[in-house]
C-alpha cells in the first residue's frame, strides 16, 4: 500500500492532478481512495489531497504517515507535518521552497524545481502536469495510460494544439527528470522584493513584485495601452505588468483600480 | 513620499487575503482613503461578517470585531450605543445583509440608529464556491444554477430600494460600483460623514466583481459588471417625507 499526500495552494492544480493520478492508479489495476481537503476556495489558503493506493482492497482509507508527501507551496507546510515519519520520502519544489523551510521530522528530501522547469521550457500552467509526470512513475503507470487520463480530465483546458503539446512535452520531462539531492539552502525561483522603479519623461512609476497578484485589472483599465503583462513574476508566480512610461499619461486609474496597492505613477 | 498604499492599511499583512482581482480590495482601498481624509483612524471601530468580507480581519490597522454571520450590524449598533464617540462600521458582503442578515440591517434603518453599512455586492456565495445569492440576476449561471437561476426563483433583490421603504428621511442611502471609484469614495464620505454629524442611519451597496467565481478575467469581470450596473440602478436613494409621515 503506498500513501501519498499532496500539498499545494489553491489555485496551483493540487486537487486537478490528485484526481488524474487516482484515475491513472485505477486504470493501471490498483485500487485507490483520493479525499481532497481544502477550506475557502481562493488563492493562498492550503491544499491537500490524501491518496492511497493498493494493490489489495482498501478496507479503510486511514491516513498516519505518508509514503511519499509532495509539497509544492512553502504556505502548505504546516499542514503536512503530522503526517511525515523519518521513512517519508519528501518531495518538494525547490525552485520556491528552502530545505530548511521543511520539517525537521523530513530527513529523506528529494528536491524538484519544477516551477523553474516550467517556466524556462514550457508553459508556466504546465508546472503541475511535471509534477504529475514524475508521480505516475514512482507509481509506475505507463506514460500513455497516464496521458489518456490527464487528457480526459483537462482536455478541455488545453485550447491549442501548441498548448497541448507544451504540456505533453512537460510531463514527459517530469517522468524523465532525476530528483535533485543537494542541499538546496536557497530557493532560486522566489518574487523579487523590493520596489520596481521606473524613471524617465519627467514621470515616475512604482510597482511591487511582493504584492502583485498578477490579476491584469491595471492592464484592462489602462486607457492609452501604456501597461503590458511582462517577464517578472509576483507573489503568486504569476507575471507582473511593465508601465511605458513614454506613453504614460498620469491619469492614475491603475493606482485607483489595483486591488492591491501595487502600482503607482507620480510626477516625478 | 509614495501613495502606494492609504495610511490605515496594515502594512504587514499585505499581500492581503483576497483572491486576485478581488473587488472587495478595491472597495477596502477606497475606504481607506476616506479614513485617512477624515482622519478618524483612531477612533473608528470596523465590523466585518462571515463570507469573503471576513478576510478583511487584519486588512486595516483599525479596531476590528468580526460577528456572526448577518449579525455585523446589531453588533455595531450595541457597539456604537455604548461608545457613542466611535465611527463605527458595519461591512458585509451580500449574503450576509440581504439572506441573513436582511432584519437585521432593515430594523437598524428603522430605529435610524447612527451606524455606517457597507455591503459589498458580487451577487453569489463566493466563499463558499459562487452559489447563488439572492442578488443574482435571473439567468445567471452559478454552482448552484448550473441552466441559469430560473424566474421562479425571483429577480435580483434590489436592496437599497428595499430599506427606503422603512428608513427614516435623515438616513443615506445608496448604490455606487466599483467602476466608478471617484463616485464610490464620495459615497463613503458621506455615509460616514451622515453618521458622525448628523446622528443617522447609512447605508451604501457597492456593486463587485468576483473574477474566481464568475471564472473571467480583468475585461470579461468588467463587461460582467456593466451587465450588473444596468440591471441595478446606481443612484442615491431619498426617502421621502410623506413615508416618513406615514411610518409615524
Amino acid at each position: 500500500m503506498t500513501k501519498i499526500l499532496l500539498a499545494g495552494e489553491g489555485g496551483q492544480g493540487i486537487q486537478t492532478i490528485a484526481k488524474a493520478l487516482a484515475n491513472a492508479a485505477v486504470e493501471a489495476g490498483s485500487e485507490c481512495v483520493y479525499i481532497p481537503a481544502f477550506g475557502v476556495e481562493q488563492r493562498g489558503t492550503p491544499s491537500v489531497a490524501f491518496i492511497t493506493v493498493s494493490d489489495g482492497e482498501i478496507r479503510y482509507p486511514r491516513f498516519d504517515v505518508a509514503d511519499y508527501v509532495v509539497i509544492l507551496q512553502k504556505r502548505a507546510i504546516h499542514a503536512v507535518v503530522d503526517y511525515i515519519s523519518p521513512n517519508t520520502k519528501v518531495i518538494f519544489d525547490s525552485s520556491t521552497i528552502a530545505a530548511k523551510d521543511l520539517p525537521k521530522t523530513a530527513i529523506k528530501i528529494l528536491g524538484i524545481p519544477a516551477t523553474k522547469y516550467a517556466y524556462e521550457k514550457f508553459t508556466p500552467r504546465a508546472f503541475n502536469v511535471l509534477v504529475l509526470g514524475k508521480l505516475t512513475k514512482v507509481l509506475e503507470v505507463s506514460s500513455d495510460a497516464a496521458w489518456k487520463v490527464i487528457m480526459k480530465l483537462l482536455g478541455k483546458k488545453f485550447k491549442t494544439k501548441e498548448i497541448e503539446a507544451k504540456n505533453y512535452e512537460a510531463f514527459e520531462y517530469g517522468r524523465e527528470v532525476v530528483l535533485e539531492q543537494k542541499e538546496f539552502t536557497t530557493p532560486t525561483f522566489l518574487p523579487k522584493i523590493g520596489k520596481n522603479v521606473f524613471r524617465g519623461h519627467d514621470k515616475r512609476a512604482e510597482i511591487v513584485p511582493e504584492r502583485c497578484k498578477g490579476c491584469g485589472i491595471c492592464v484592462f483599465k489602462c486607457p492609452v495601452a501604456a501597461l503590458k503583462m511582462g517577464e517578472e513574476l509576483g507573489v503568486y508566480a504569476t507575471p507582473i505588468p511593465e508601465i511605458d512610461l513614454e506613453k504614460c499619461i498620469l491619469c492614475g486609474n491603475c493606482r485607483k483600480f489595483c486591488p492591491d496597492g501595487a502600482i503607482n505613477v507620480d510626477k516625478e | 513620499m509614495s501613495n502606494l498604499m492609504p495610511k490605515s492599511w496594515n502594512k504587514e499583512t499585505k499581500p492581503h487575503l483576497f483572491c486576485p482581482g478581488c473587488g472587495h480590495a478595491i472597495v477596502l482601498k477606497h475606504l481607506g482613503n476616506v479614513i485617512d481624509e477624515l482622519e478618524i483612524q483612531k477612533k473608528t471601530t470596523f465590523g466585518i461578517d462571515i463570507g469573503c468580507s471576513l478576510l478583511a480581519w487584519n486588512f486595516f490597522d483599525i479596531d476590528t470585531v468580526q460577528t456572526h454571520h448577518g449579525r455585523t450590524t446589531p453588533t455595531m449598533v450595541g457597539f456604537k450605543k455604548v461608545k457613542p464617540k466611535r465611527v463605527v462600521l458595519a461591512y458585509s458582503g451580500d449574503g450576509g445583509a440581504y439572506a441573513i442578515g436582511l432584519q437585521s440591517i432593515l430594523h437598524a434603518a428603522f430605529r435610524n440608529e447612527p451606524v455606517t453599512v457597507i455591503v459589498v455586492n458580487n451577487e453569489n456565495y463566493a466563499m463558499t464556491g459562487g452559489q447563488m445569492s439572492p442578488e443574482t440576476i435571473p439567468g445567471t449561471i452559478t454552482t448552484t444554477t448550473p441552466l441559469g437561476k430560473p424566474e421562479s426563483f425571483g429577480p435580483g433583490l434590489k436592496g437599497p430600494e428595499l430599506i427606503c421603504g422603512v428608513a427614516n428621511p435623515k438616513a443615506f442611502i445608496a448604490r455606487v460600483s466599483i467602476s466608478n471609484p471617484v463616485k464610490m469614495a464620495a459615497a463613503f464620505k458621506k455615509a460616514i460623514d451622515n453618521q458622525m454629524n448628523n446622528n443617522s442611519f447609512s447605508f451604501v451597496e457597492v456593486l463587485s466583481i468576483c473574477p474566481t467565481n464568475w471564472k473571467t478575467d480583468a475585461k470579461m469581470s468588467f463587461e460582467r459588471l456593466k451587465e450588473m450596473e444596468s440591471y441595478y440602478p446606481m443612484q442615491e436613494f431619498v426617502v421621502s417625507q410623506e413615508k416618513k409621515e406615514k411610518n409615524d
